[in-house]
């Protein structure tokens, strides 16, 4: 069990800032995502805890020692690739065994830890087979293998679902949950699929141009956004521009009030925060899209923008129908992207909304 | 007729791809395999009686001169394999893994050779290696005297076809080394691996295709190395491709000279199956 401490991380590759003062803690056997788009400076993240990469500024602390100074090859960090990265002339046991060889074991030893590591991910038997013998989600797990065998203090994934098929990665992932509680691995993962950070993270971070947008619970981050960024990334999300003025602003006949500074103003609302033939807006169905486990619909606000909103499977709702509709939540971000407390009205009737505050 | 339609297309471009390499089969059967059935034939035939004989195999093999000319050119030829191993591959992991300038700056050192022909490297290096040379005055300019010149000895043969070697030699191991992805070497770190580990345990065992490659080409470009040789090595022993030429056009022994083209057949064919058998191999396992 082991903790990890990131301290104001910066990296600079000839005057592009890549990652800028970046600080998290990941805690004893706690999964910690790194999420965001492609560029946004995650994988320069892991790769300079890692040690791949030099950070410009910062520290990276291992129960409490830093490791910025040590060559990847002395970290007690082990890393799962992308690319799944197995050594193509090597055959499963040898791939596993590598590191362990290295360290001098006993070859009584090395074979029985690989066998018990081969075990865990479900391989046992494949010993001989070669990686080119292997179909890609098993290519991942003799990556992950290789990494377990060692008994990393940390455990680094680089994106490690990222070139495997919808139902693999779907399967493998929640494989992988299950060997990392298991074995009580500190780990940081990295992703920019928003379901697989969702559904396998203790907590997670989202960055955005290098920088931290939000840490939290996914939980949290899935219903209090704290900046339009993490808003727009994070799940389907009606973003509805609106102006404010004078600490209010209108939107499709209601009125939005609040700590609202004057100017643009983005009030967010998840489609399965609206509910349908509630008192509030009036509008329009302009499409309805089954789901399979829910309905999707478009909805044309009266004098205001379509919206999407979730619908229960069983609900009779066709094209062309006029439904009355109110948010049950809202996060409303000013011209600096940031969260402001806010909340709806509809002419008598106030609404509850603010999340943020 | 949709699952028709594609075996129609194909039976018809069949006779096209047929007839596009038709042309060079023709040319390669006719100006290559028969000469060499031919010539390998009559090897094997007496030329008195005309029926089968081993008689030319067993005056090449029993005279002295040829035997120590075919060892000298088998010795010579892998002094010049080892040697350009062993100044490429260091030269080859130095280009992999560097940026900058400065590695770009030496490639284009090292592949300069490739643009020179033969005799002009050969007379460069005379110029260069030869008695009272450019090495030989810096030398002695700056006192160090007695420089044995390698010219007209076996070492000039070899100095010059490792010279000759290194552009191609250099650009296999580079495509070698370019096929390892970084995050193998990354991986190989991650688990504890230093350079040697990585060196010994990952790079060479993954770049052992390319090796045999080069090791093949450098072979079969040395065994039959005629400028060279012919310009920078001794009088005696001396190369094959050299004693083949003035066998036939000096000693006028077409009979003998053919043998001895077999026999340089036969040492570069059993090389081409080494090469061959190792892609084999590396195919198997799909690396």
């Amino acid at each position: 069990m082991s903790k990890l401490v990131i301290d104001r991380l910066s990296k600079r590759f000839s005057g592009t800032v890549a990652v800028a003062d970046v600080s998290v803690a990941v805690g004893d056997g706690e999964l910690l995502c790194l999420l965001g788009p492609s560029g946004c400076g995650k994988s320069t993240v892991l790769r300079m805890v890692a040690g791949f990469e030099n950070p410009s500024e910062g520290r990276v602390l291992i129960d409490g020692e830093d490791v910025v100074a040590l060559p990847p090859e002395r970290r007690p960090t082990g890393m799962v690739f992308q690319s799944h990265a197995l050594w193509s002339h090597m055959t499963v046991a040898q791939n596993i065994a590598f590191g362990l060889r290295l360290r001098g074991l006993a070859r009584a030893e090395v074979k029985a830890r690989v066998g018990s590591v081969l075990e865990l991910v479900g391989l046992a038997g494949y010993e001989a087979r070669y990686p080119a013998q292997l179909s890609g989600g098993q290519q991942q797990r003799v990556a992950i293998a290789r990494c377990v065998v060692l008994e990393p203090k940390i455990l680094l994934m680089d994106e490690p679902f990222s070139a495997l098929d919808a139902h693999l990665r779907v399967r493998l992932r929640e494989e992988v949950r299950a060997i990392q509680q298991r074995l009580g691995l500190t780990t940081m993962f990295v992703t920019h699929d928003q379901d697989e950070a969702l559904t396998l993270a203790d907590r997670i971070v989202v960055m955005r141009s290098g920088a931290v947008e939000q840490v939290g619970t996914p939980g949290e981050i899935y219903a209090a956004p704290a900046t339009r960024f993490v808003a727009s990334f994070i799940g389907t999300m009606n973003l509805i521009e609106t102006e404010a003025s004078g600490g209010s602003a209108g939107l499709a006949g209601a009125r939005v009030g609040g700590d609202l500074p004057d100017g643009p103003l983005t009030i967010a609302v998840r489609p399965e925060d609206i509910a349908l033939g509630e008192p509030g807006w009036t509008g329009r169905i302009e499409r309805v899209l089954d789901l399979g486990a829910f309905r999707m619909l478009d909805v044309a606000l009266d004098g205001g923008p379509t919206v999407k909103v979730q619908a229960a499977k069983g609900v009779p709702l066709r094209a062309g129908e006029t439904v009355p509709l109110r948010p049950l939540g809202l996060v409303a971000y000013g011209g600096d992207g940031r969260a402001r407390r806010a909340s709806i009205e509809f002419g008598n009737l106030t609404n509850v909304v603010s999340i943020h505050g | 007729m949709a699952l028709a339609a594609p075996i129609l297309v194909e039976a018809r471009r069949f006779p096209v791809g047929l007839l596009l390499v038709a042309a060079p089969m023709l040319l390669l059967v006719v100006f290559v395999l028969v000469p060499a059935a031919s010539a390998i034939v009559s090897t094997l035939t007496d030329p008195r009686s005309g029926g089968p004989s081993l008689a030319n195999y067993r005056t090449l093999l029993g005279d002295p001169l040829s035997r120590g000319n075919l060892f000298f050119t088998l010795g010579s030829t892998l002094a010049v394999c080892g040697l350009l191993l062993a100044v490429c591959l260091p030269v080859a992991l130095y280009l992999r893994f560097s940026s900058g300038r400065l590695p770009a700056f030496v490639q284009s050192v090292a592949v300069f050779p490739l643009f020179v022909p033969g005799i002009i490297v050969a007379y460069a290096l005379i110029r260069f290696l030869g008695p009272n040379g450019s090495l030989q005055t810096v030398l002695d300019a700056i006192g160090i005297h007695g420089f044995r010149s390698p010219y007209l000895t076996p070492a000039g043969t070899v100095i010059g076809l490792v010279w000759e070697g290194i552009p191609l030699t250099l650009l296999i191991l580079l495509s070698g080394l370019a096929q390892i992805p970084n995050a193998a070497i990354e991986a190989a770190r991650d688990v504890g691996a230093g350079r040697l580990a990585i060196l010994t345990g990952i790079i060479l065992p993954l770049i052992a295709n390319s090796v045999t490659v080069a090791f093949s080409l450098a072979f079969l470009g040395a065994f039959g190395a005629f400028t060279i040789p012919y310009l920078m090595g001794p009088a005696s022993p001396e190369m094959m491709g050299v004693f083949m030429q003035r066998t036939f056009s000096e000693l006028r022994d077409p009979a003998q000279a053919q043998t001895q083209a077999v026999m340089s057949f036969l040492f570069c064919a059993a090389v081409g199956v080494i090469y061959v058998r190792s892609v084999i191999r590396s195919r198997r396992r799909g690396s």
